[in-house]
């Protein structure tokens, strides 16, 4: 077994390193307590041991907590919450699909359903000029109303799924990522079994629990300050080490 | 100086682990390093009986690690992939190596909905068998029964043992190598959208790190003195002779 002091300080520094990833997710979380669609991250640390040989701690990956958020109903047709588990899919810049569950969508000067990031949502229709209140309906009909004042279904939108939603990756922007960890994208029907349903007039409040990151965040200080607290004393030992004969 | 030296490895570990969930604490214990016969003679060499006084320890050296498993705190999560066992028992997990226990119930599905680890190890059922969820919601009841859209899917697997300390080993990480089959009686709770915190204690923690810092430091001072002690009797001898 290795006692090595010199071991002791990589065990430390390792666990300092896995604060500082925590306090990333954890400051992220609290940025974003009311961005719409936004799910929590969460840390998961895992202790490192190799056939006796102890190497502290490691953060094995930070979790996607998909848990769904309350709803808040807004006076926007186009604000669409989703009740389930899909995802609403859009055209990322360099033409890969991305997912997200903020549903806060705008007409842009082509009459394209975008996001506030600008990018294109998926979806089956068109919005011809002149067309105004678009919304849709829970199991996924988009519906705009025409010059004459009449409500007509204008084309469908799909969600889509995934086996391991947690495993997806945060792009930034409230896009996520397909992974593998995630499993395949699976799209459906609105309505469908284990999609949800849609609910127009509505934002899906962020799932981040304020309280609970903050109480997050005085435990990383804490943490952190006793894994400081045990590299400066493992110096001091080493240094008393060397400094033996001096004295 | 080198058995404190071990207690603050052990302790960094802890601290380190001090957010594992499922984590319990490495604990060490300090053994009496040699015991020798102190004699007391007269001074003059031929004298004897050599009057016996007693043993002398010679310091102290580290005994055997062993594992604190009390149960931690429970924290409420509400993810419902999250577990916690409330009583003695342990979730069965297959690793390439085989099968192995643990207190972390941080479960997620895996990308073919099978039921794994943080570290993608499957979690196996009651027969011993890898779980695979269907799609839905997943709740399950203290029992250990996994239920998916009002249908029952599988048992977790929970290993019980009367004495874990004398049964199981510390092998991987937040892994324990134990028998194949349950020695105890008493089945925990199965408490889900809940995880269970390091059983280390941070106030604990701090106390034991100052403990061994200052031992350490105590230690270092008595070589000091020790090697003052010789050096002058190696001076004051030379002088005599």
């Amino acid at each position: 077994m290795s006692s090595s002091l010199f071991h002791t300080l990589t065990i430390s520094r390792q666990d300092i390193l896995s604060r500082m990833l925590d306090l990333d997710v954890t400051s992220s979380n609290l940025a974003n307590v009311n961005t719409a669609g936004y799910k929590a991250n969460r840390s998961n640390f895992q202790e490192m041991l190799n056939n006796q040989l102890k190497e502290g701690t490691q953060v094995r990956a930070s979790q996607l907590m998909t848990m769904q958020g309350t709803l808040r109903s807004t006076e926007n047709s186009l604000d669409w919450a989703i009740q389930g588990e899909g995802f609403f899919s859009v055209t990322l810049p360099d033409g890969t699909l991305g997912y997200t569950r903020d549903g806060q969508f705008t007409l842009d000067a082509e009459q394209n359903l975008v996001n506030a990031n600008g990018y294109k949502l998926v979806w089956d229709g068109t919005i011809e000029e002149g067309m105004s209140n678009v919304s849709v309906t829970p199991t996924g009909a988009v519906t705009a109303t025409d010059d004459t004042g009449a409500t007509v279904d204008v084309g469908t939108i799909q969600l889509t799924r995934f086996p391991n939603p947690t495993g997806l990756k945060d792009n930034g922007s409230n896009i996520l990522l397909e992974t593998d960890s995630s499993g395949a994208a699976v799209t459906g029907d609105p309505g469908a079994e284990n999609f949800g349903t849609l609910s127009a007039y509505h934002v899906e409040n962020s799932n981040v629990d304020l309280s609970q990151e903050l109480t997050r965040l005085i435990n990383i200080q804490r943490t952190l300050s006793m894994s400081v607290r045990a590299f400066q004393q493992t110096d001091t030992m080493i240094s008393q080490a060397i400094n033996m004969r001096k004295a | 100086m080198v058995m404190n030296a071990t207690r603050q490895q052990v302790l960094s570990h802890n601290i380190a682990n001090a957010e594992t969930p499922g984590f319990k604490q490495i604990l060490t214990t300090a053994l009496g390093f040699m015991q020798d016969k102190s004699v007391y003679t007269s001074g003059n060499l031929q004298s004897t009986p050599i009057d016996y006084l007693g043993t002398m320890g010679l310091g102290t050296q580290i005994g055997t690690e062993y594992i604190d498993y009390s149960e931690g705190a429970f924290q409420k999560t509400d993810n419902p992939l999250d577990f916690a066992l409330n009583g003695n028992g342990f979730f069965t997990v297959k690793t390439p190596d085989g099968n192995r226990y643990t207190r972390d119930g941080r479960f997620l599905r895996d990308s073919d909905n099978t039921l794994v680890t943080v570290d993608g190890f499957q979690v196996l059922d009651d027969a011993g068998q890898p779980i695979t969820l269907p799609d839905g919601d997943v709740t399950v009841d203290t029992a250990g029964v996994i239920t998916v859209n009002g249908e029952e899917v599988a048992t977790l697997g929970i290993g019980v043992f009367a004495d874990p300390a004398a049964e199981l080993q510390h092998t991987e990480g937040n892994l324990f190598t134990g028998p194949a089959a349950s020695t105890g009686e008493d089945v925990p709770q199965v408490v889900q959208g809940s995880l269970e915190t390091s059983n280390a204690n941070p106030s604990q923690l701090m106390t034991q790190l100052v403990e061994v810092g200052r031992s350490y430091e105590a230690a270092q001072k008595l070589v000091q003195n020790q090697d003052e002690l010789l050096g002058k009797t190696i001076a004051s001898l030379g002088r005599i002779g």
